[in-house]
């Protein structure tokens, strides 16, 4: 007896693992469901689902909130069962999905017409190889802030000169007149665009042993000398928070978290370079809903509604009001709520200057080679010209193996 | 008849755990085995095709000088950890077996209390909170000493070393444990015979102890061997983080392979990365099972 029972409950064992492996059976009838996976802060999902929700009961849009999306997306993008039917995530991946294949161009639901009320720079973000495959909501960028406590409204650098005689006169007994991420690539983007140097332009060929480049490169050392070493967030945030830093470069997420920590903050604009006349010019990030193959055809009239919703003004003057971002509608600037928000409105003008983060496949690969040139430049003192001479050549390398 | 049906029997009874080896260990090995000889890649993602050795090829051009002196560095490591792992292991758990030292059970549960913290939140506790050149604990006793603050993460050979030891503070529990189950399986009558004949401790530990709990904690050092042989969160996180670079340059084998294969999007090529370092792995456990046995 029991020898059948344990061979029974073995037999039960194995097959309960067999059958797990299967996939889950659709439900066919009931209302449209709309999923569509994000990685925001819950006030912009929020948002988001108050203005979807006017669409039920005929259609139901369920916002779920995905850890490590990209890499979810990647093993099961085209499976009907598992992907969702949209996703809400920043521009900069749509080279990688494209080329997997599982995006459905955003011109396939929204007409040329109603996309020409967006700002220019965020339907180039969300271009890829002439294609849009984007509906842009909002975009972030670095911005300048200070300290009013230590730097008053007068102070504020006009020139990075100017910012770095603020930096002598104020950097001792730790205290910092300025912090920044010196040695992460999405930050230092902005000194090298500043220069006319870049890390990849938007043919995939990487730039960092290209002149303007290494002038950059050269050029930024002197202000790393009178910053911590640890350039990664914690510790910049944190300088900045604890008042220890006058001024920072960092994005729209600093705000509320400096605000609560009592800090009078300031936002001006971007910094100008002497030697070019170019402010420091970041990376912005544009946030938007991309809709994915396998959804496409199957619910092609339920995602024309919800894409109907998003078009219009008042999900980007919502999500302003919520969080602070700047919409990507140009007319959602006229709302006075959002004409009047100091930060909204930083972030408005810093993007005239902001370059888009590029969106092809080959920008995976070079997050990883510049961090390490800029940590071979600023951090181990490195020759910036032959540093960045190899890196580029071990860029090439890389991208080679990508194919 | 009988004999076959017993046969059948164990094997229905193993099916379970036989099964779930099969998909959680056999199925990845041979399925990165499979897309190695294809070109599995961003632009080739759901139609790849089998391109044969070609990746290997590509995948000799990672085992370059820097993936040697990584090797090299990888040893190092290994034969590092394990050392102070062994001999710290086994003298906190002789202390913890000392019969008169009270409050032993409160010390065994105290140390084994960073197994109980997930290894990402300490190795980023450790970054934060006592590595950092500006709010870490470590400088903030220089400061208090009147010594110039250190970078602790920043050189080569102290990166190395401070990695070592948030290595040793995630590690040591597990050896611990199993160097204190070992020693409370030692017959006591040896000792009593041995102090008898006047043993001193070390003369006690080293011709009862060590050749009584070898056999025990064989298996936990083979483990720990590998753990640590293919560590990558330590070094990762507090050195090499994507955004949060220290300047140490302390690559091991997989920090090495990670940087120049597996970003590159491309599985095929990357998977023919891992089943050479697989490979390397396997040539190192039988390389070490044979001196175990010989030894």
């Amino acid at each position: 007896m029991k020898r059948l029972f344990a061979a029974l409950l073995s037999l039960c064992l194995a097959a309960a693992l067999l059958t797990a492996c299967g996939a889950p059976a659709a439900d066919p009838d009931g209302p449209v469901t709309i999923t569509i996976w994000h990685d925001k802060e819950d006030e912009v999902a929020a948002v988001l689902q108050e203005e979807l929700d006017q669409l039920a009961p005929e259609i139901q849009v369920k916002l779920e909130r995905k850890d490590g999306l990209t890499d979810s997306l990647k093993m099961v993008g085209n499976d009907p069962n598992a992907a969702p039917d949209m996703y809400f995530f920043a521009h900069d991946k749509i080279g990688v999905f494209a080329e997997m294949g599982i995006l459905a161009p955003i011109t396939d639901f929204v007409d040329e017409e109603t996309l020409t009320g967006y700002l220019p720079m965020t339907i180039e973000a969300a271009t890829y190889k002439g294609e849009i495959y984007q509906l842009p909501l909002y975009f972030e960028t670095l911005l300048y802030m200070y300290n009013r406590l230590y730097m008053s409204d007068d102070e504020v650098p006009a020139t990075t000169e100017e910012l770095y005689a603020y930096m002598e006169q104020t950097t001792q007994g730790g205290h910092y007149g300025f912090v920044e991420q010196h040695s992460t690539a999405y930050y230092a983007a902005g000194w090298l665009h500043a220069f006319g140097g870049y890390i990849l332009n938007s043919e995939g060929q990487p730039g960092l042993d290209d002149p303007n480049t290494v002038r950059a490169l050269e050029y930024h050392k002197k202000f790393v000398s009178l910053m911590p070493t640890e350039g990664e967030y914690a510790t910049v945030n944190t300088l900045f928070r604890e008042g220890k830093a006058h001024s920072t470069i960092g994005g729209p997420w600093l705000v509320p978290t400096a605000r609560e920590a009592g800090i009078d903050l300031g936002i001006a604009p971007m910094p100008v370079v002497d030697e070019t006349g170019n402010p420091i010019a970041p990376y912005s990030g544009v946030q938007g809903i991309h809709v994915l193959k396998v959804a496409a055809e199957r619910k092609h009239d339920a995602i024309l509604k919800v894409l109907d919703v998003l078009t219009g003004d008042s999900v980007g003057t919502a999500i302003a009001a919520a969080s602070g971002c700047a919409p990507a509608r140009e007319s959602c600037y006229e709302d006075p709520a959002v004409a009047e928000d100091e930060m909204v409105m930083a972030m408005y003008e810093t993007a005239q200057n902001a370059v888009p983060m590029p969106n092809v496949p080959e920008m995976d690969v070079m997050w990883t080679v510049s961090e390490n040139l800029l940590v071979e430049v600023n951090m181990q003192g490195a020759d910036p010209q032959t540093s960045a001479a190899a890196a580029q050549q071990q860029a090439l390398s890389l991208i080679e193996q990508m194919q | 008849m009988k004999q076959r049906k017993m046969t059948f029997y164990s094997w229905l009874c193993s099916a379970p755990s036989l099964l779930l080896i099969l998909l959680i260990v056999v199925f990845p090995i041979l399925y990165t085995a499979y897309i190695s000889v294809t070109n599995m890649n961003v632009y080739h993602w759901f139609n790849f095709s089998f391109v044969g050795m070609e990746n290997y090829r590509d995948a000799l051009f990672v085992f370059d000088s820097g993936f040697l002196a990584a090797l090299g560095r990888t040893v190092v490591w290994t034969a590092l950890n394990m050392a102070l792992q062994l001999v710290l292991a086994f003298v906190l758990a002789s202390l913890l077996n000392i019969r008169e030292f009270r409050g032993r059970k409160l010390y065994k549960t105290i140390l084994m209390v960073p197994w109980a913290i997930p290894g990402y939140v300490s190795i980023l506790l450790w970054k934060t909170g006592m590595f950092n050149s500006q709010f870490g604990l470590l400088n903030q006793w220089m400061e208090g000493l009147g010594l110039q603050a250190v970078r602790w993460l920043a050189n080569d050979v102290s990166a190395f070393l401070c990695c070592t030891v948030v290595n040793l503070w995630l590690a040591l529990p597990f050896m611990l444990m199993i160097m204190d189950g070992a020693l409370q399986a030692v017959d006591k009558s040896f000792y009593e015979s041995a102090i008898l004949d006047g043993a001193t401790w070390l003369q006690r530990a080293v011709h009862i102890t060590i050749p009584e709990i070898r056999g025990i904690i064989g298996p936990a050092v083979l483990i720990t061997l590998f753990t640590t042989f293919k560590q990558f969160d330590v070094i990762y996180l507090l050195t090499q983080q994507a955004g949060a670079r220290t300047g140490a340059n302390i690559h091991t084998i997989l920090t090495y392979a990670y940087e120049n294969a597996f970003i590159t999007n491309n599985y095929g090529y990357s998977s023919a990365v891992s089943m050479i370092i697989f490979a390397v792995l396997v040539l190192f456990s039988t390389a070490v099972n044979r001196r175990k046995k010989e030894g």
